[in-house]
């Protein structure tokens, strides 16, 4: 070998190797990676969500301000069964009025966002798409861990959650109006045990491949389903100190999303 | 061929560094193992975290930094002083930006590295990285918005370099907490007098008195105040209180069930290590004793019973507590004050670091 290719030779190899340490990750050599666009639409029932809009739900109506949940550890498996997982997949799916963060100290900016781009996934053909709602143990346990849109100025933790180490997982809140009017209501999810995932598997076959950018699933997210069941009249606020509440919520939103096509 | 031999083991440090779960440690960036002294148990792995040299001394200078508060006049070392075993010497402290008393009591820092079972009196944070959020943003603690707290340290002289030599990152506030947390984890105090008669060193005298008093600790005391670091890392009732019904401030007044929502963890916190506990008064999560007297007196004739009272405690048929005469009460403190560290408390690596 000479010393031109071993220059060229080396570093080649060495390169070889970092992809191939984590299997689970492995990029086939003869296909080039494509973009996969997810869509999350919040609905009440069969009607768009929207903030500071008067909803009925069963006897109550509702007005909302936030809906806010982390997507994470999205997964594709393809039709040989092959999982992908797609690295620092954690991203924070939102309709929200502005969020105080520390008590006041600042202020996260109204928002809306349901959509997320995968990039550099692997070309394929994908069958099954999995992922979860909230923050797996390892980086829920450990807040200055870094990983994808994980941080702790977006007011998906505050000092009563810090207390317990963990994220927000989800949250909804707003007002309700029942036997009284305008009661504040608020529902949040987090804490380890509340980490919820789901999986579905694709209609059609899911075909990614280079240059193309306009594969995309869609989902849409029931905020009806996130509250059956719960008496929020009765127990306005849910969190830490309301265990069986806060589960059957964490389990709500896994029956609330569905998905409405692969293409 | 030198070339080769260096690329293939270059291959192989990437490779492992590829897959291995742990976080990796910054190009440049001295690896740093914590000496332990032989009587000492293996202190916890600290693989989300690895300490650096770098690291450490980037954690020194942010712990004594008052930049970390909102009014830049809290630092860390404002309600950890070196001279007191890194604690405050008042029960509630008023040291924060907001000018108003705490809930609880500063802590002690010292043998964080081997602080496995949570964090704060009730263990609600799951490691010293996390922890470290509460004090900085909270409102009577440092106040501090992270934002501005990144923009801070960026326009500092020092910082940038510092966490791109210790992190090979920019300034992120999950830094600043790694950081913090790694010069804690070199907090380790083992050059007591006890420790140097433990371990058969020059200067390892104790007293008659004193070794009554370490037999009596633990005889009486160590189901809680157990091992070499003179704690359980548990979480007990010692009967302070009789009744928990203030549930004001998030339940902070609740003990562990604030975090565990167990019965059986009212009005429970963690066991604080007896090492250099004479630097530490006033005592207890809400520093309601400012005397090793007072402590001895409560568990001796006032502990209080309730449903959650720790089982150590109790005595079926009997008043509950830890009988102790007066001279027992004698004994044990003056086997407590061999377990106080001069060389700790006055460690240079561990004090104000030199320069702006």
């Amino acid at each position: 070998m000479n010393t031109v290719m071993k220059q060229i030779f080396f570093p080649l190899l060495a390169a070889a190797f970092v992809l191939s340490g984590c299997k689970n990750d492995e990029v086939k050599a003869d296909r080039l990676p494509g973009q996969l666009n997810l869509s999350f639409d919040a609905r009440v029932n069969d009607a768009d969500f929207a903030l500071n809009t008067d909803f009925r739900i069963g006897s109550a109506t509702y007005r909302f301000d936030r809906l806010r949940y982390w997507v994470s550890n999205v997964a594709l498996v393809d039709d040989e069964g092959q999982e992908y997982r797609v690295p620092g997949s954690y991203y924070l799916i939102e309709e929200t009025s502005p969020v105080p963060v520390q008590d006041g100290a600042f202020v996260y900016p109204a928002k809306k966002r349901e959509e997320v781009s995968i990039q550099q996934l692997p070309a394929g053909t994908y069958r099954k798409i999995k992922f979860s709602i909230g923050v797996d143990p390892k980086y829920n346990d450990n807040l200055s861990l870094q990983a994808g849109e994980l941080s702790q100025l977006n007011g998906m933790t505050n000092i009563s959650w810090m207390w317990h180490t963990s994220y927000i997982f989800t949250s909804v809140g707003g007002t309700l109006t029942e036997a009284t009017a305008g009661k504040k209501i608020s529902a949040e999810t987090g804490l380890n045990t509340n980490y919820r995932s789901v999986e579905f598997d694709l209609p059609d076959p899911l075909s990614i491949s280079s240059g193309n950018t306009g594969a995309s699933v869609a989902f849409r997210l029931d905020v009806a389903k996130i509250l059956e069941g719960l008496d929020l009249n009765a127990t306005p606020t849910i969190g830490a100190g309301q265990a069986a509440a806060m589960s059957q919520l964490a389990g709500n939103y896994t029956r609330a999303i569905s998905l409405v096509n692969g293409k | 061929m030198g070339n080769r031999i260096y690329l293939v083991g270059l291959c192989i440090g990437l490779w492992v560094s590829a897959c291995r779960s742990s976080e990796p440690i910054a190009p440049g960036a001295e690896p740093v193992r914590l000496s332990i002294p032989e009587n000492f148990p293996p202190p916890l792995p600290d693989d989300d975290n690895p300490l650096t040299r770098q690291g450490i001394e980037l954690g020194r200078r942010l712990f004594y930094d008052t930049r970390l508060s909102a009014n830049n006049k809290v630092a860390c070392a404002t309600c950890h002083q070196q001279a007191l075993a890194f604690s405050d010497g008042v029960a509630l402290s008023a040291a924060g930006v907001s000018g108003t008393a705490l809930l609880r009591h500063a802590p002690a820092l010292l043998h964080l590295a081997w602080a496995g079972n949570g964090l704060f009196w009730d263990g609600g944070s799951t490691n010293l990285e996390s922890q470290a959020f509460a004090p900085l943003t909270a409102h009577d603690e440092m106040g501090q918005d992270l934002y501005l707290l990144e923009e801070k340290l960026r326009a500092d002289p020092y910082y940038p370099e510092q966490f791109r030599s210790a992190f090979g990152q920019e300034i992120a506030s999950g830094l600043v907490v790694k950081a913090l947390a790694q010069f804690q984890r070199t907090l380790i105090s083992a050059n007591s007098r006890y420790d140097r008669y433990v371990r058969n060193e020059p200067g390892g005298w104790m007293t008659a008195s004193e070794r009554q008093g370490l037999a009596l600790v633990r005889q009486k005391c160590q189901g809680c105040h157990a091992g070499a670091l003179f704690t359980d890392n548990l979480f007990h009732n010692n009967g302070l209180d009789s009744a928990f019904e203030n549930r004001a401030h998030d339940q902070v007044y609740l003990g562990r069930y604030r975090i565990s929502y167990r019965e059986e963890d009212l009005g429970a916190y963690r066991t604080p290590t007896l090492r250099n506990v004479m630097l530490t008064a006033p005592y207890m999560h809400d520093g309601r004793f400012g005397t090793m007297a007072e402590v001895l007196d409560h568990y001796d004739k006032q502990v209080k019973h309730s449903p959650s009272l720790d089982r150590l405690l109790s005595t079926p048929g009997n008043r509950p507590g830890i009988r102790l005469t007066a001279d027992e009460k004698k004994y044990i403190t003056a086997f407590l004050h061999t377990l106080t560290d001069e060389a700790f408390v006055k460690e240079e690596s561990f004090g104000r670091p030199p320069g702006p």
